[in-house]
């Protein structure tokens, strides 16, 4: 009944859909030799060689032989995959993302509202993020489908990426069913009863689920979920998940750390320790443009300062973010075949005084026009 | 005796100088051992550090060299020194000052940060809390910050006088207040409507409600210009008051010596005069001399002495301002007040100001998050990248963590990170956390640089200072090893 609805009442999107075809014209060839070369696979390259083609990856190495007339471009500093940042609304109008009227439209497709003129995606790359996890706003109980979109240009990566379910408080008002916490599984239940469109193939497990989550014990709530119907995905909004670590593991759920600010209380610093040293596969959040976008790498490095293995919070940022997003095999390491989603640092990114130098998406420089 | 005479008996009018405290008073009296009415502590140690690298202060670099700490003090920094025997040894590849955060909120309790009846001669150093926070205290000693710059009534139009804390736990408050009047502290567009927000865990973490409009902002420079203005006219007033008392006394005296001179031929005409109106059945009435007329002394105001000083260029005023339109007419407006310290926080929208205030002096002391695109009054830069911009225009920066949040105190050194991968260079920023701020606050003589005679604040690092990936392997505060493990 209530799908059916949501067939109808489909979000009205008044901009162009974005195409899911490459940038309009293909990146030039270039090479480009940097001092170190992260692979983002644990592989790190002393004066690699990185070269792009159409957009692509197409060599990487430290005796690449760079084809005639492909300029090379010699960078002092580190070169790495693009960062990815899971959980954001950067590029959605703010009352694009969220539906209130309605407690449940598992089919609307957030990616639809993806704007990648606005300002705020150009801030973004500008911190060196080259793809978003863009998910809708936890409202009612199932508010929709996570998109994957490029900072560069409309292109949408993935317009399902997960299917977000909300177990938290703060998707329920006082003024349209459900109004409790146990009403909102008993709902979700239901949808999940007779299962069709974007639900049957999270019941299928042909799609992941979000799972939107506040305390731990809204965690504990969304494993149960997930156990009864046989769901994978990721959790994503308990600072504290690390708490309740052990239970994340057994449900092979993975995590998206919300986002990490200056002045982070240290108990949730320490609730990420707890991830990683159960090795709990985690990205960072980052709930842009409400948060600067800077504060992707600073939650990383502040984490790392506490005692997750730099490495971990490398990952956390690309290759472990771009498996979180469902887009492994695209984005979030450097290799043969893979996007050209390539950032140049002056040095170690995980040192925040290093400065982005140059960020390439789909092997076309993009970091010179910001807003 | 001639009623004159009494009129000399001098009021305690001496001109109110402001007390000043040797400023080392507080830690000589530590080397005295325990305190009356405070905790019992342990003596000073003599710790010997060795390191690779000492920077004694931005841009000059000691190579395997040491420092020497003593009753509290750095006694001596060279290459060729020696351990004293019993010395406590330290050692790593990087000694430099510790950090100074300029702008935090560590040690007050957040009812206080956000009062907003604060009056000029209101001391943040008052609502200094050595009872709480030490675990936050240990978090910004681990990070490497060793003092703090707080303030009371951040979001007041008048947020009063500011203070320098040490930031080692567990000291009482005579130890941990370093100046109990750095700076007095004024804001601009911040205070109508003005709500603090609280989490659900009941912290405090930032200023809600819509700011002013343009012009209540500009009303609001005018207010904060006449403050300093009536200051301004206090000392006058007091200064006026002064000379004319000396000069009333001077004429008292030679009044005095004159009829002193002549005291027997008065006495008879005294005596004649009143014998006279008893005769007469008349009230004898004393003769009245001019020089009775004694100036009378301006009404001491407390507020007005803090802002007085303050016009006089005896401690800075910060004020809190971000946009154009108040930053342009507080420039104006200050114009006249030569003496003026003048330090603007937060200076969101400052660059279009960048030549005056090189020009004036005037530094900026910058913070990580001015609102941004996404609050109701928006506007330019809500990022680090101000200081780098500021910095090029050869504007001074200093970095705070901004004042509302205890637990940012801690995050100090990875702001200025943030601002050097925004591109101010790393010599700026370690200036701006160390002597820059010591030196803005009128703390230089005692913290921001490694030399024989300042107060040992001092971090031993495995690395490059304001490096990210740096640990904080040892931290001396106030010249005690601080505990670095966990609780």
């Amino acid at each position: 009944m209530i799908t059916a609805l949501l067939a109808l009442t489909a979000p009205l999107v008044f901009a162009a859909p974005p195409t899911k075809s490459g940038p309009e014209s293909p990146a030039k060839s270039v090479a480009i030799r940097a001092d170190v070369v992260w692979l983002g696979d644990g592989r790190v390259l002393e004066k690699g060689v990185v070269l792009f083609s159409e957009g692509r990856i197409a060599e990487i190495g430290t005796n690449v032989s760079v084809p005639a007339g492909v300029e090379t471009i010699e960078h002092k500093g580190f070169l790495t995959a693009g960062l990815i940042a899971l959980h954001g609304y950067t590029g959605g109008q703010a009352g694009e993302m969220r539906d209130d009227a309605r407690p449940a439209m598992p089919n609307a497709k957030i990616g639809l509202v993806f704007d990648a003129s606005s300002p705020d995606v150009a801030d973004a790359r500008a911190v060196g993020i080259t793809s978003l996890l863009l998910t809708p706003n936890a409202e009612g109980v199932a508010p929709g489908l996570t998109a994957v979109v490029k900072t560069s240009s409309r292109r949408l990566l993935k317009d399902e990426a997960h299917l977000s379910l909300v177990f938290n408080a703060g998707g329920l008002v006082s003024n349209r069913e459900p109004t409790s916490l146990s009403g909102a599984v008993a709902m979700l239940d239901q949808l999940f009863a007779k299962p069709t469109g974007a639900v049957e193939r999270a019941h299928g497990g042909s799609l992941p689920c979000l799972f939107e989550v506040g305390e731990p014990a809204d965690v504990l709530r969304a494993i149960d979920f997930a156990k009864r119907h046989d769901l994978r995905g990721v959790i994503h909004g308990a600072v504290l998940a690390g708490e309740v670590a052990d239970q994340i593991k057994a449900s092979k759920l993975s995590v998206i750390v919300p986002a990490i600010g200056v002045g982070e209380r240290r108990r949730n610093l320490k609730s990420v320790v707890a991830l990683a040293k159960k090795e709990i596969p985690f990205g960072f959040g980052l709930d842009s443009p409400v948060n600067n976008p800077a504060d992707l790498r600073l939650g990383a490095v502040m984490c790392v300062r506490e005692g997750v293995d730099a490495k971990v919070a490398w990952n956390a940022l690309t290759s472990e973010a771009a498996r979180i997003a469902g887009v492994a095999d695209r984005v979030g390491t450097i290799d043969r075949g893979m996007d050209a989603d390539v950032v140049l640092w002056s040095g170690d990114p995980l040192d925040l005084g290093s400065r982005v130098i140059a960020v390439y998406v789909d092997g076309a420089r993009v970091d010179g026009d910001k807003r | 005796m001639l009623t004159l005479v009494g009129c000399l008996a001098p009021a305690l009018l001496s001109p109110a100088e402001p007390a000043s405290v040797s400023p080392h008073s507080a830690i000589e009296s530590h080397t005295d051992g325990a305190q009356a009415g405070t905790a019992k502590k342990d003596p000073f140690e003599t710790i010997f550090i060795r390191a690779e690298h000492v920077i004694t202060k931005p841009g000059t670099v000691l190579d395997d060299a040491a420092v020497l700490v003593r009753n509290g003090r750095i006694v001596a920094v060279g290459t060729g020194l020696s351990k004293p025997d019993g010395a406590t040894e330290l050692s790593g590849k990087y000694v430099c000052a510790g950090f100074i955060d300029a702008w935090s909120a560590l040690g007050v309790a957040s009812e206080a940060l956000v009062d907003q009846a604060a009056s000029p001669a209101t001391r943040t150093a008052d609502g200094v809390d050595v009872f709480n926070f030490d675990h936050l205290r240990r978090d910004a000693l681990r990070s490497g910050v060793t003092s703090a710059r707080i303030q009371v009534g951040a979001t007041g139009r008048v947020g009063g006088l500011g203070a320098i804390v040490r930031l080692a736990p567990g000291q009482s408050e005579d130890d941990v207040v370093l100046s109990p009047d750095c700076n007095l502290w004024m804001t601009i567009g911040l205070t109508q409507g003005s709500q603090p927000l609280f989490d659900n865990q009941g912290e405090l973490i930032g200023i809600g409600g819509r700011a002013m409009d343009p012009f209540e902002r500009v009303e609001s420079v005018d207010r904060l210009v006449s403050t300093l203005q009536a200051g301004k006219n206090y000392l006058i007033a007091k200064n006026e008051y002064k000379h004319e008392l000396e000069a009333w006394q001077k004429t008292i005296t030679e009044k005095e010596t004159e009829l002193e001179k002549d005291a027997k031929k008065a006495k008879k005409d005294r005596e004649k005069a009143e014998k006279d109106a008893t005769e007469k059945n008349k009230k004898f009435e004393e003769k009245k001399y001019k020089e009775d007329k004694k100036p009378t002394a301006p009404r001491i105001d407390e507020d007005n002495e803090v802002v007085a000083r303050a016009a006089n260029g005896e401690l800075p005023l910060i004020v809190h301002a971000n946009r154009v339109a108040e930053i342009r007419a507080l420039l104006q407006g200050t114009e006249s007040l030569g003496r003026l310290r003048l330090v603007i926080a937060g200076g969101a929208e400052a660059t279009f100001f960048s030549k005056q205030l090189a020009e004036r002096r005037i530094p900026v002391l910058v913070w990580p998050a001015p609102l941004g695109r996404n609050r109701p009054d928006e506007y330019e830069a809500s990022d680090l990248s101000l200081a780098a911009r500021l910095k090029a225009d050869g504007v001074q920066v200093l970095i705070g963590s901004g004042g509302i949040d205890p637990a940012a105190t801690r995050d100090l050194p990875l702001l200025a990170g943030l601002a050097i991968g925004a591109g101010l260079d790393r010599a700026a920023a370690f200036e701006a956390l160390t002597i820059g701020a010591a030196r803005v606050l009128d703390a230089s003589d005692r913290i921001g640089t490694v030399e024989a005679g300042k107060d040992a604040d001092l971090l031993v690092l495995d690395g490059e200072p304001l490096v990210s990936t740096t640990r904080v392997l040892n931290v001396v505060a106030g010249g005690r090893v601080v505990a670095l493990k966990e609780d």
